[in-house]
């Protein structure tokens, strides 16, 4: 640094540097036409894409949907879900989404606590002052105060102007029937939700995730659904089965009506019943529907199944003898008859008698086995699923050896559902086409469809002794004229405490309308009916049960369009007449 | 001429600009009233289906029923009301109802003769001043 020389000698080339710099940068702000026609093209470029880039994005943001928005209808509509409305087999509304208003508070926003608290409670007077008071002092952002409000009640608390309250509007279900059908029906919970009967089934439908997707704003998205039921019908059976049961002063009484050849459930009563407006109520256990929930030894209706795999195995005909002179012996037990008629009878004489000994040794002849398969193919032994999320399983004995074979040929022993029992029945008359029983409308005949379990010369013989029991046996008394009424009564004595009680009665009827060729079969259950001096003093099925089915045929047949017959058909059982059976000559 | 497609060119902007406008508030407008008249059919979808409900709450079987029993002399349909075609017996002759009560008013004349009235009316007059 000291030296010149050097100082000289190491500046030189720095100066050259700057030299070169600065007319470098000269050089930039010099226009020549010759250099800067690319410059101009790349800043034309640089300006383009950011042109292009401010462009897109706002074509983006206008295409994008408001998702804010979105977000806040689908939560509103959450809240309660828009449900299908439910009508019956004829259009008639059995259940409907009507709107209404709730009303919520947001307690962050709320100023003074206390006096929202005071005048909130003077418009509803029937809301805990300090209930709300605690709710409102909550840190929460969201609290409903009362659901469901009158629009009057609305229109006051808007009045009020209180800083976060809020409306919301939901829907809520209505059952405008009140009771008719509630067991089929079901109830849902204050958020729309179904929780029994075909409201659950509806859910289970995939409703909730159209619900949650927000798709369905409105209850006339959806579809209606219509269910086989008959609201007239459905009426006119829970009326008689009310008055059966005050008469008979019944612990409770279920009665069903199914379209034989369609599998329909045309009408379903189980009383007491209850009214799914109160959801509440839907869960006491004494308003279980009896027929798909309860399950019972059915007694002598489960003989008809007895004398349908009897005949159908071709090991008994129609004509042969069953020796019922004495009562039956098996072990240390005896089975004796109710009507007991202590001499040979014929297949239709077993039936129409009642005879347990009969039935048994009809059971025996087929064997085990066979007696296992036919009530497993009869969908008696496994649980009967229909779009009812209520269902029972059979209690089955566990080791069903000979005795047990004897018993539950007459019907005691396998406690089924009655729903179960009746769904078998129907296939003995029917042809011999087993359908599982639908709440939901089909479209006409389902046989064809529907596996065969028996032939359909058993099929006859079913309908030819059911008719013949309606002329002649117990049945006698519901049998309506001009309906060709056939039918099988059956009286169980209730297990108390592990044993059959004698005075507890669980009396069922079923009957066929009409027999020549059925259309429906009715059911009827009475559960601990009383004797009455009218009844001169029996408590059996054909003086409960039978008498209030024939009431119920009487009333419902014209409604169901089944025209009486003034003279009986003609050949109505042909295969029954050439085989010569018993009783078919007069 | 330049000068005249300047005043041409900017009635034409202002024109289009005053159309464009227009287009837009209307568009608005109208969207608007669209809006208003889709509330209206939420509104009367909802009136309807609660109407709906409310009718068929009214016509429930069961209050039809004790209605029907409380003021109505209606009785379930049995099997023995309905009868054959048939069966109905035919209609009795029960003669000319109309004549025998003119006969027992003391008018002996068929209905043709009571057209002709006016020539009738003489011959009872005649018999009552024959009477006396």
């Amino acid at each position: 640094m000291s030296n010149p020389r050097d100082l000289n000698e190491e500046n030189r080339p720095h100066d050259d540097f700057l030299r070169r710099c600065g007319s470098a940068i000269a050089s930039l702000f010099k226009m020549r036409i010759d250099k800067s026609g690319g410059r101009i093209i790349f800043v034309g470029l640089c300006f383009f894409s950011i042109y292009a880039i401010i462009g897109t994005r706002l074509v983006y943001l206008g295409l994008k949907p408001n998702e804010g928005q979105a977000v806040r209808a689908h939560t509103q509509e959450s809240i309660a879900a828009v449900r299908p409305d439910i009508v019956d087999r004829n259009g008639v509304v059995l259940a409907t989404d009507v709107k209404t208003v709730s009303v919520f508070a947001e307690p962050r926003r709320i100023i003074d606590k206390d006096e929202a608290t005071e005048l909130l409670t003077a418009v509803l007077p029937d809301l805990n002052a300090n209930e709300l008071r605690e709710k409102l002092g909550r840190k929460n952002g969201f609290v409903w105060i009362k659901r469901e409000i009158t629009p009057k009640q609305q229109q006051e608390i808007h009045r009020l102007g209180l800083p976060g309250i809020g409306f919301q509007p939901e829907h809520k279900r209505i059952y405008p029937n009140g009771v008719a059908a509630a067991h089929i029906l079901g109830a849902v919970n204050i958020d729309n939700i179904g929780i029994a009967g075909i409201e659950k089934y509806i859910d289970g439908l995939g409703l909730a995730e159209i619900n949650s997707l927000g798709f369905a704003r409105q209850p006339s998205d959806i579809k209606p659904i219509a269910l086989s039921i008959d609201l007239n019908v459905q009426h006119a059976l829970r009326d008689e089965l009310f008055k059966g049961m005050e008469k008979f002063k019944a612990k409770a009484t279920a009665g069903l009506i199914i379209d034989v050849n369609t599998g329909e459930v045309v009408a379903l009563a189980s009383l007491p019943d209850f009214n799914p407006n109160n959801p509440v109520d839907a869960l006491d256990p004494n308003h279980i529907n009896r027929l798909a929930v309860g399950v019972y030894e059915m007694g002598s209706t489960f003989k008809a199944l007895t004398t349908a795999m009897a005949l159908d195995s071709g090991k008994f005909k129609i004509n042969s003898q069953l020796d019922a002179r004495s009562a039956l012996r098996y072990g240390r037990f005896k089975i004796g008859d109710y009507h007991a008629q202590n001499r040979v009878m014929t297949v239709p004489e077993v039936f129409i008698h009642s005879s347990n000994i009969g039935t048994a040794k009809m059971a025996l002849g087929v064997g085990v086995e066979h007696h296992k398969a036919f009530l497993r193919k009869m969908g008696q032994l496994d649980r009967l699923r229909t779009e009812l999320p209520e269902n029972a399983e059979p209690i089955v004995p566990g080791r069903w050896g000979e005795l047990n074979t004897m018993t539950i040929a007459f019907g005691h022993g396998l406690a089924v559902a009655p729903l179960q029992a009746s769904m078998a029945v129907s296939a003995l008359v029917n042809g011999g086409y087993l359908m599982t029983p639908s709440f939901l409308k089909q479209d006409g005949d389902r046989r064809a469809q529907a596996t065969r379990v028996i032939k359909p010369e058993t099929s006859e013989a079913l309908r030819y002794v059911m008719r013949l029991n309606g002329t002649k046996g117990s049945a006698a008394k519901s049998a309506v004229p001009g309906y060709f009424v056939g039918g099988k009564t059956g009286t169980a004595e209730k297990v108390i405490a592990g044993r059959y009680a004698k005075t507890r009665l669980l009396t069922t009827f079923m009957a066929i309308v009409p027999s020549d060729k059925p259309r429906y079969l009715f059911v009827t259950l009475v559960d601990e009916p009383q004797a009455l001096p009218e009844t001169y003093g029996f408590a059996t099925a054909g003086w409960n049960a039978g008498p209030i089915t024939g009431k119920v045929i009487e009333r419902v047949a014209p409604l169901l369009g089944l025209p009486p017959r003034f003279d009986p058909p003609e050949q109505p059982f042909p295969v029954m007449a050439k085989m010569n059976a018993w009783g078919s000559k007069p | 001429m330049n000068r005249f497609l300047t005043l041409v060119s900017i009635a034409a902007l202002i024109g289009s600009a005053l159309f464009a406008y227009r287009v837009k508030y209307d568009t608005i407008y109208f969207s608007e009233q669209v809006a208003k008249m889709k509330n209206r059919i939420v509104r009367e979808q909802d009136a309807i289906n609660t109407l709906r409900a409310e009718w068929q709450f009214l016509n429930r079987p069961d209050r039809v029923q004790t209605l029907t029993e409380s003021h109505t002399d209606l009785v379930p349909l049995a099997v023995q009301r309905i009868v054959r075609w048939q069966d109905v017996p035919a209609r009795k002759d029960q003669g000319d109802a109309i004549g025998a009560k003119i006969e027992a008013l003391g008018a002996i004349e068929t209905t043709s003769a009571i057209v002709k009235k006016p020539d009738a009316k003489p011959q009872p007059k005649k018999t009552q001043e024959k009477q006396p």
